[in-house]
Formats: structure tokens, sequence, C-alpha cells
């Protein structure tokens, strides 16, 4: 009885033993995939970007050491500062105009009742249109001449037509509308999946304590999306910060530099320079890894806190 | 009115709608909304209408309608745009594109996503340590080392002993970018930790292999993630201009094609519109099929250990 029991034992464990080994098997045969693109697509050459931004590149072969010469021919570049103010400018007014917008339509559809659906469907739509289409699109809305769109309506009004994207101190802002309704729609969703998930309860409460509207919003709504607003925020930053292909298709960073982003002047140094400064390009893409590090950084730890908060 | 007395309790109550002032402030609400609608569909609504527009006319007419509305003329308008476009080829090569992507991201990112939430074999920790630290690298960082392992792929050095492939004007860089996508990993993960372990454990019971489960009880329970991320991923590849200017020449897709029409001066402004208008479709049929789903949104969890 009792070596049979033993033995049984014994059986039961040697299979729990294989059969995690299976699993441990199969499991890594499904993970490996995975491993290996993440690996040639990202893991690689970051670290390569890293290490090759230390050294003299031929065109897109290596060359040999150079210590810090890339980086300094990168910061000492007449471009540089102006270029960084550029891109400063751009998370600015996207805050300005992109931010808090979305947040109140968000509130204002929350509260419909007729036609909730439809009114979210076609505030949808311009996402749906494909970015490099809808950037030509804006191009031409911005078109100098009288057969752009802002123009026509000018000219219908009375008014002289403006310069729009030609004019330098307009190059930056008009970039940052089409961008901010390009990507409205997505964080008006966001906002407006949050708002959803605020107790009615508290509503209730709050009214039958004679709670205005405005005090409401305020001290009911606020609070219970204050997570998903701050996450927006910081996310929106890193985002913008990396600005490349809207200059690139919109204004090809005139005029006279005007709207040229760190992004569009590393696409520059690596694919525009005839193979020159690749390795400035990777320099700068060092740089900008270590500016948007901090923010980063601040990112996953208030994530991590909002979740938190949630559950 | 019916509607206004089943109102959730919100800014604004079904109590507060009976009075003048609630009502008043709900209907300006909704002006509000058809207000925006119709201005952030205005570009959009142009650009149409200015397709449609003959060439003269475009210059020499301030009416925001084409002169000749008849179906005739409109036809004879997309025809005519579509040959001088050359758009046909472009559409197969996005199609071919997108399916491959597809392919990528769910094989890849699904198959990741379940491992590291259901399997968890040894190593796992490292591995989405790894997954959350690449979501956090800025895609510049590695734009050019990518370009240089491409051209001699998969070794990115030139001087290595075998020589490597180059893949440019293939699909591979965008394939292969599909499935090293930190976030839809993520995602899966997600949404496969809000399946029931117990799925995991009653198949086992019955005997059912590791692989078995994924196919035929996991992934069937998973389509809605599985759905909103196809229609993402199908998006983009219609969408994205800038990987294909890197790596493609001779196979031009839709979106670079779009881009190279703008430096072509023997296409007049009113077919480049068309090519807008022509390019925005598929994606327009994507939303309107699967509209309920994306317009609702998914919770998409953040980062958790």
């Amino acid at each position: 009885m009792r070596l049979k029991d033993h033995n049984t034992v014994k059986l039961k464990k040697r299979m729990k033993v294989t059969s995690r080994f299976r699993n441990n098997v199969d499991a890594w045969i499904l993970l490996i995939p995975a491993v290996i693109v993440l690996y040639l697509m990202i893991w690689r050459p970051t670290v390569l970007g890293t290490v090759w931004s230390f050294f003299k590149m031929r065109g897109y072969s290596i060359g040999e050491f150079c210590g810090l010469d890339n980086y300094r021919m990168v910061i000492t570049h007449t471009q540089f500062l102006p270029t960084l103010w550029n891109t400063v400018k751009y998370v600015l007014w996207s805050l300005v105009l992109g931010y808090l917008p979305p947040l109140l339509l968000a509130v204002i559809i929350n509260e419909m009742v007729h036609f909730n659906n439809g009114f979210r469907s076609i505030i949808y739509l311009p996402a749906v249109i494909p970015g490099i289409a809808a950037m030509l699109m804006w191009s031409y809305v911005y078109y100098p001449d009288q057969t752009g769109l802002l123009n026509v309506i000018l000219m219908k009004l009375g008014l002289e037509p403006y310069t729009w994207l030609t004019n330098p101190n307009f190059a930056i802002p008009g970039i940052v509308i089409y961008c901010t309704w390009k990507a409205f729609p997505g964080t008006m969703l966001l906002y407006y999946a949050s708002i959803q998930s605020v107790s009615t309860e508290l509503y209730e409460a709050a009214i039958i304590d004679g709670a205005g509207m405005l005090n409401r919003a305020w001290n009911v709504t606020r609070p219970q999306i204050a997570g998903t607003l701050l996450l927006c925020l910081v996310n929106q930053i890193i985002a913008v910060f990396q600005i490349m292909q809207e200059p690139l298709a919109m204004t090809g960073g005139g005029p006279n530099g005007a709207s040229i982003s760190l992004g569009y002047q590393l696409y520059k140094y690596g694919f525009a320079s005839g193979g020159k400064a690749t390795g400035q390009a990777m320099a700068l893409g060092v740089i900008i890894f270590l500016i948007l590090l901090v923010l980063t950084i601040f990112y996953f730890r208030l994530n991590k806190k909002v979740e938190d908060n949630a559950y | 009115m019916k509607k206004f007395q089943n109102k959730q309790a919100g800014l604004l109550s079904s109590a507060e709608l009976k009075t003048f002032k609630g009502q008043f402030i709900y209907w300006l609400f909704f002006a509000i909304l058809v207000a925006f609608c119709v201005i952030s569909l205005f570009p959009a609504i142009w650009t149409l209408l200015t397709a449609f527009k003959e060439s003269q006319e475009m210059y020499s007419s301030f009416s925001m309608f084409p002169k000749d509305m008849s179906p005739g003329n409109l036809w004879h308008r997309v025809s005519d745009s579509w040959k001088q476009l050359q758009l046909g080829k472009s559409f197969i090569n996005t199609i071919i594109l997108s399916i491959g992507d597809l392919a990528f991201t769910i094989v890849v990112c699904g198959f990741a996503g379940y491992v590291l939430s259901k399997l968890k074999p040894k190593g796992t920790k490292i591995v989405f340590a790894l997954v959350v630290w690449t979501m956090m690298m800025p895609a510049q960082i590695r734009m050019v080392p990518n370009y240089i392992s491409m051209l001699n792929f998969p070794f990115a050095s030139q001087d290595s002993i075998v020589p490597g492939v180059s893949l440019l004007d293939t699909y591979w860089p965008m394939w292969l970018a599909a499935g090293a996508n930190a976030f839809y990993i993520i995602l899966f993960k997600n949404a496969f930790d809000s399946l029931s372990h117990s799925y995991v454990e009653a198949a086992q019971l019955d005997g059912c292999g590791n692989f078995r489960i994924f196919f035929q009880i996991m992934f069937p329970l998973s389509m809605p993630i599985i759905i909103y991320v196809s229609i993402n991923v199908l998006g983009g590849a219609w969408s994205d201009f800038f990987a294909p200017l890197l790596y493609l020449d001779n196979r031009e897709v839709t979106p670079l094609r779009i881009y190279r029409l703008q430096s072509d001066a023997s296409i007049q402004m009113n077919a480049r519109f068309m090519g807008y208008i022509f390019a925005s479709l598929p994606p327009l049929i994507l939303f309107l099929i699967f509209q309920k789903r994306i317009i609702g949104g998914i919770n998409v969890g953040g980062v958790k250990g």
C-alpha cells in the first residue's frame, strides 16, 4: 500500500515536471518570433545607433572611432538652437490647440441623447483619411494663391489673401492646426471613454446636494478623469516632440527653415545629405532620446500611479 | 421629449432638462457639435467638390460647386483622373503590404501577448521588461541603423564574412516592423489577462495541448481585440508614407505614389484631389463596416508588470 502510494506520488511529480518543461518549450516557440523581430528592428538598431554615433560614418558603412565629433558638429551647427526652439514651439502650440478642446467636445457629446453615435462617427472621419493624403490636402487648404480654400473664403469675405504656410510666423501653428484636426478624434474618444466610466451615482449625489452644472463638472467629472488627462498631456508632449513627417510633406521645413523640427533635421542628416552626415543623424537621435528620457520616465511613473488608483 | 426623461444624470439631469434653462443649454451644446462637425469636415468636402471641377474652372470660378453636376460628367472626371494617376498598381501593392502587415502583427504580437499573459515560461519577466523599455525608445534613434541593417540584412554591416541581403524595394522592412510593435504586444497581453485562466486549466484537464488551447479557445474569445488591432494595422498600411519613402522605389504603395504625385507637374490640382479621395476610399470603407467597434473605443489599459 505504502509503496504504491509512494510510486503514484513520484509518477505525478514526474508528469508535472515534464508538462512544465513542455509548457516552457511551447511557450518559447510562440514567443521566439516576437523576440527575433524586436531584436532585429528595435533592440539592436537602438544600441548600434548609440554606438555608431561615436564613429565616423562613410555613407552607410562604419568608419573609425571619432569620439564626440558627431555631437560637436550637431550642436555647434548654427541651426541647432533655432531647430530645438521650433520643436518646442510645435509642442507648445499643440498643447494650446489640441489638449483641452477635445475634452470639451467629449464632455458635450457625453450629454447628448440625440444622435450621440452619429456625432462620434462624423467627428471621427478626419482620422480615417490616410495621413499623407490629409497633409497634402491641407497644404492646398493653406495654398497661398487664390485657389487655396482659406484664401477663397477670405476673398469671398472681401479680404486680402494671406500667405499662410509661406509665412514664417504662421508655418508652425499652421502645421499644428492640421495635426490637431487629424488627432482630435482619437484624443476625444479616449476622453469620452474616461468620462463614460464616471459613475452616475456621483452625479445624482451631487444633484441632491444642490450642486449646479459647473460645480458638478469641476468637483465630480474633473477629479475622476484627472489621471487620463495627465497621461494624455505627457503622451502628447512626447509624440509632438518627435514631429517629422508633417513638416517634410507640408512645408519641406520652410520657409527658410522656419518650420524645421529636430526629427526632420535628423531625416535630412540621414537621408538627404548624400551620406555625408549619417553619423550626425545618429548623434541627434541620441540627443532627442536623452531629452525625451526624462519625460518618458515621468510618464511611466504616472501611468503606474493612475493604474494603481483605478484598480 | 421621451429621450430627456430617460437621460442618466450627468452635467445635465432629466429634471433640469424640463426647465427652459436646461433645454437651452442642451440645444446650445447640440448646435456647437453640429457647427464643429461642419467645420471639421469642410476641408474634406471642399477637396471632394474641387476634384470634380474642370481644370479651367478651378481658377476662373469662385463657386464651391462644380458647374456641370450631371452624372455623366462626374463619372468622366473619376475615370479620367484614375487613368492619369495610374493608381491601379499601387493599390495592388498596398493590398499585399497591408495583408503582410496584418499577418505579422496578429501572429507575432498575438502569440507574444498570449505567452506573456498566460503561459509565462521562465525568462518572461526579462522579455516583458524589454518590451516595455521598447515603448520608451523614440523611433528616431533607430532610423539610420535600421536602414543600414536593411541594406545588409540581417548583419547590419557591410564587412560581415557572409554577405547580407538587401531588403530595399521589398515589403520586408514594413512587415518586420509590423511584427515588432511593443504597443500591440502589450494590448494583446492585457486582453488575454482579462480572459479567465480557468479556460486554460479546464482545457488542460481535458488533455488539450498548448497550441490547440490557443487556436481553438483563446483566439476566438479574443476576437474583439483582434478586430480592433486589424483595423488599426490596415489603416496604418494605407496611411504610412514614410517607411515606403525610405525603403520602396519600384513597388510604389498608394501613400508613396500620392506623395510623389506632388512633384509631378503634369498632374493638375483637381486630379491630385481625386487621388486623395481614391487613397481615402479603402480605409473609409473599412471604417464604415466596423464603425461601431471603432467609435465604441476599447479599454486600452496601461503597462502593468
